[in-house]
């Protein structure tokens, strides 16, 4: 019979140590993926209140109601697979918290939290393209995208090189935002003002936080409803005689 | 002959000796033509080395796939057998307000008339400032009170805006809104500022000549109640051999010149727009009208070309402006006057072109047949109508704002729609349109519904706003002879009681006769009056005036 003997350095607290760091690092372990699996949730996502202005958008689109009745939730696409890399991805995703929390904006406000969309597409853009798109291909694998049109398959199998899904496939799910290329930053603003009715030069300054978010300042106003006046004629239209 | 009638020609002081009595006509022709066509020599402006764009090449291999219809018609078309790619025609610079990015290069889905002229200059600069390139400009401020107010802004992207142009609206996000696009109106206002649509007439991918060259170039337009001009020249001799000589027009053939590559029949291009013998092709559709057939009241107008590009309508019972003199333009802005073409210019142009089938003649009877249906609608129901809703207005009997009573759509019909058809009917030969679409509608609705309903506007005003422009008026005066009877309604006064010794030739002339001693020697201007006194007339129908009528009818 062998007996195993420890060596000398193993001693009793240092077993305890083995033991409970071991299985403490299993506790972390299942830790992450319980974590990483809900804070991919769109219940977590959207608990802040600016998120939620993405997913009305979102719940209209087709990666919500798909015709195979899969639906993908916001982790399925934003964050990357594999505990390393999604734990990776929600430590960055961080600053967006702290953003949220103690930044200057006030993103929950719907006006400043569409002035600023366009930088958050292009940033989730140009990480779709670092990652190959690779949050895309989890469900979108090649027989799939060959598609039903033969023309479809043609074109994936023909005119893609050097392209990843995102270059062609943008503004799918969330409200359409120009590439960056083409952005014309005076021109969005002043959609959000009339969005908004909003005075002209509104967005500018919200955007320098030199003005107080819409919403509170709305609060006090109401526009005066003028009743029609109607001296209608006899010979007019929709007149008593 | 020239061997290149579409060119321009040198001003030779040679004469014609066979046919000296026309030297002045040609001049003038010849003066008009080359003010209007500076650069009709030259076909395609940008230089070959320039089409293919690199970009380019490899947009095909995805459209065939993606959206092979057009990738197909492009193959087949001159712009492919050129050398021209989907990137000549849609590259754009970022700072554009409609640029989009796609795969990676910076396009413009809209292919506006300024984008066609980086080759195409001497058709863009023509058709620049057209009656079609304005097409959208000329009735922008009044669409609100026809299609928003009666109707819904909806119909102004359905229905307005498809002909007429929309003023393409990119919104902030880069999308083109969809309230004003997709659009291939004739006088869109395209993002780059540019007026007009080549693609109104010339369908998107294939760019064919012979596809343009076609009557349904302009049918989508050219058609229905207001501007009836497909339905006008399919019922005319012009139309009825077009449709039987169909295979002999040579459609496709490079140049398309009336006389010398085709003579089978004239199409829409041939007349408007079309080089015939010695005139030259022209962009600029509106160029030979000498009147404008679709206003209240027609007008034989000068034709204003500014030095800033745009052109000017002017009526021709002003002076003509002076060259060089500063015009207010419809926008507000000023330009000065480059040249004018006088009515009379435009239609020795449109003339010449009938020359090459028809005689001197025959044009100039027919042109007068043309000019006296406008003037008669002018004379008898335009003008007058045109003042009795203007002393309507000016009294405050009627609201300022339009279609709100029923006498506004009465008018609107009488001009826009019926009396636009007889004038076009007339100007193009429909003798379908010119009388049973056209002025017998005209005449019905100015008698029975145009003036019961503004007199019963006019209230007590009536003699002053209504009946001063009716009474004394020659077109009008028949109304008076109440009691001469014709068979045309299938009833005729019974023969009066037979008197032996009556002579034979007084049968017709007797029921008056018997009634009434003298009744044709009444005065004219009585007779007037009269019309509209007696409560027998169509004209004094209104129920309101009709106690006025019995008073002053009562022998």
């Amino acid at each position: 019979m062998i007996k195993l003997e420890p060596p000398a350095f193993i001693t009793r607290h240092v077993l305890f140590a083995l033991v409970a760091g071991g299985l403490g690092g299993v506790v972390f372990m299942f830790f992450l993926l319980e974590f990483d699996h809900y804070s991919s949730s769109n219940e977590f996502c959207t608990t802040c209140h600016s998120m939620t202005y993405a997913d009305d958008v979102y719940q209209q689109s087709a990666h919500y109601n798909s015709a195979s009745g899969v639906r993908a939730s916001c982790g399925d696409c934003h964050v990357s697979e594999g505990i390393i890399m999604a734990t990776y991805d929600h430590v960055i995703g961080t600053k967006d918290l702290i953003k949220q929390l103690f930044g200057k904006a006030d993103y929950d406000d719907p006006v400043v939290n569409l002035l600023h969309l366009p930088d958050s597409a292009f940033a989730a853009r140009e990480w779709f393209r670092k990652r190959d798109s690779a949050t895309c291909k989890r469900c979108h694998e090649l027989d799939a995208i060959q598609g039903t049109r033969a023309n479809t398959a043609a074109i994936h199998q023909e005119d893609t090189d050097g392209k990843t899904c995102i270059d062609c496939h943008m503004n799918l799910v969330h409200r359409h935002v120009p590439s960056e290329q083409t952005f014309k930053r005076a021109a969005w603003n002043a959609m959000v003002e009339e969005e908004f009715d909003l005075a002209p030069g509104t967005a500018e300054r919200l955007l320098a936080g030199e003005e107080t978010p819409v919403q509170e300042a709305r609060a006090a106003e109401q526009a005066p409803t003028t009743a029609g006046e109607g001296a209608a004629r006899g010979t007019r239209f929709g007149s008593a005689d | 002959m020239n061997a290149f009638p579409h060119r321009p020609q040198p001003r030779s002081p040679r004469r014609r000796p066979h046919r000296p009595q026309a030297l002045v006509a040609w001049l003038l022709l010849l003066l008009a033509a080359a003010v209007a066509m500076p650069a009709a020599a030259e076909k395609v402006k940008l230089d070959p080395s320039e089409w293919g764009h690199p970009a380019g090449a490899a947009c095909a291999s995805c459209h065939e796939k993606a959206s092979p219809g057009i990738a197909e018609q492009w193959h087949q078309s001159a712009h492919k057998s050129a050398g021209v790619n989907c990137m000549d025609c849609h590259q754009a610079e970022s700072a554009d307000v409609d640029a989009i990015e796609h795969e990676g290069h910076i396009i413009a889905t809209i292919v506006s008339p300024k984008d066609c002229g980086r080759c195409h200059e001497k058709e863009y600069l023509e058709q620049e400032g057209s009656v079609h390139a304005e097409a959208y400009a000329i009735i922008a401020d009044r669409v609100p009170a026809l299609a928003h107010n009666v109707t819904g802004p909806e119909m102004q992207a359905a229905g307005c805006d498809q002909c007429h142009g929309a003023q393409v609206k990119v919104r902030g996000d880069g999308t083109l809104d969809p309230a004003t696009w997709p659009n291939s109106g004739i006088g869109r206002i395209n993002p780059d500022g540019s007026k007009g649509s080549c693609s109104s007439c010339h369908g998107r991918h294939a760019f064919s000549k012979a596809q343009a060259r076609e009557p349904a170039a302009c049918v989508r337009c050219h058609s229905g109640p207001d501007s009836p001009d497909k339905e006008v020249f399919e019922a005319s001799k012009h139309g009825m051999i077009y449709a039987a000589q169909r295979d002999a027009m040579n459609l496709h053939a490079d140049t398309w010149v009336a006389g010398k590559d085709y003579t089978a029949a004239p199409t829409c291009v041939t007349c408007h727009m079309g080089a015939a013998g010695k005139v030259p092709a022209t962009h600029d559709v509106g160029l030979r009208n000498a009147w404008s057939l679709n206003t209240p009241v027609s007008e034989r107008q000068y034709l204003v070309v500014l030095d800033d590009g745009s052109k000017l309508e002017l009526p021709a019972d002003a002076k003509p402006p002076k060259r060089g003199a500063e015009l207010t333009k419809a926008d507000g802005s000023t330009a000065k006057v480059k040249v004018v073409a006088t009515p009379e210019r435009r239609r020795l142009v449109m003339s010449t072109v009938c020359l090459e089938c028809h005689s001197k003649t025959m044009t100039e009877g027919f042109m007068q047949q043309f000019d006296d249906v406008v003037e008669l609608y002018n004379r008898k129901f335009g003008e007058p109508a045109a003042a009795i809703m203007a002393g309507l207005y000016d009294a405050g009997l009627l609201t300022p704002l339009p279609f709100d009573e029923p006498l506004e759509f009465t008018y609107w019909e009488l001009w826009h729609d019926e009396g636009a058809r007889a004038r076009h009917g007339a100007s193009m030969m429909s003798p379908n349109h010119a009388w049973w679409e056209g002025m017998y509608l005209v005449g019905r609705n100015f008698y029975s519904r145009f003036l019961p309903q503004a007199r019963a506007a006019a209230g007590d005003q009536v003699a002053e706003l209504v009946d001063a422009h009716i009474d004394g008026a020659a077109g009008h005066a028949w109304l008076a002879r109440g009691e001469e009877a014709n068979p045309i309604l299938g009833w005729m006064p019974p023969p009066p009681p037979a008197e032996p010794p009556a002579p034979a030739a007084a049968t017709e002339a007797s029921p008056t006769a018997a009634e009434e001693p003298a009744p044709a020697d009444t005065p004219e201007a009585d007779a007037g009056s009269a019309a509209v006194a007696t409560d027998t007339t169509v004209a004094a129908a209104g129920a309101d005036n009709a106690d006025a009528a019995a008073e002053e009818g009562t022998p």
